[in-house]
């Protein structure tokens, strides 16, 4: 679990050379859609990816594959939850859902991934 | 100054691009991103997302993206893990792009290999943003 806050996000932009405005400019983010800064979505991709390190080890590093999509916007002071559960495993693959809720329940992040076993 | 993702049309590939993964560099990233769980693989293992965040920062040095653009989709799959002082050459191309309803819709294809030519990572990053006027067909 992970509290997300500006000061986070901004760290990220910087070692990750996102600097999107929609990130990092709290007044510019305000006029978009989105009312605000929103995390990046790579970000939460890296708790997943942590998620999956924690439960696979190296299998993940080497041989693991994401396929995802943004399902909502992370904020600043929103609580992030990485989860995941194996769906099937057989032939070498083990198959896993995967997604990232806010502290209301809302699905930020969803999809699957799969690791070699 | 860097061309922008909306003016560049499908097939565009983006020149390669190395990174060297300095220690200064890696660690900034794990406590960016607050992973307690690489460490357990050993002190010179990188998160294999550093890989991804890097592959999109090599898109992001030669193409700037809209301001309001949105990142609706990651594809990544892992290859090989990098450790701590490797070279990586990172690769991207336009694969789709499509208009609707005032937005673009972009599929933009990214590899990363180490300083020995083998396979780290290949994804594809979907993203979308307002289509402007002189926005690439």
């Amino acid at each position: 679990m992970k509290t997300l806050t500006q000061e986070k996000i901004s760290r990220y932009a910087l070692s990750a050379g996102d600097s999107n405005p929609l990130h990092t400019d709290p007044q510019f983010a305000a006029a978009t859609r989105f009312g605000g800064t929103v995390a990046h979505g790579m970000l939460l991709l890296a708790y997943l990816s942590e998620m999956m390190t924690a439960a696979f080890g190296q299998r993940w590093l080497s041989g693991g594959r994401l396929k995802v999509r943004f399902r909502a916007p992370a904020r600043p002071g929103d609580t992030v939850t990485a989860d995941g559960h194996v769906t099937s495993s057989e032939g070498g693959r083990t198959l896993c859902d995967v997604e990232c809720r806010n502290q209301t329940g809302e699905v930020l992040v969803s999809g699957e991934a799969e690791v070699t076993v | 100054m860097p061309a922008t993702l909306e003016t560049l049309p499908k097939g565009h590939e983006f020149p390669p691009t190395t990174f060297d993964l300095t220690r200064e560099w890696v660690d900034e990233y794990i406590r960016a991103v607050e992973d307690e769980a690489i460490a357990g693989l050993g002190a010179d293992v990188v998160p294999p997302m550093a890989i991804a965040a890097l592959s999109i920062r090599a898109l992001l040095d030669h193409a700037g993206l809209p301001p309001a653009a949105v990142h609706l989709g990651q594809e990544l799959d892992f290859q090989g893990a990098a450790r701590v002082g490797d070279r990586l050459l990172a690769r991207a191309r336009i694969a789709s792009r499509g208009e609707r309803q005032g937005w673009v819709l972009m599929g933009v294809e990214m590899s990363v290999q180490d300083g020995a030519g083998d396979p780290l990572m290949t994804g594809r990053a979907t993203v979308t943003f307002p289509l402007q006027p002189g926005s690439a067909p």
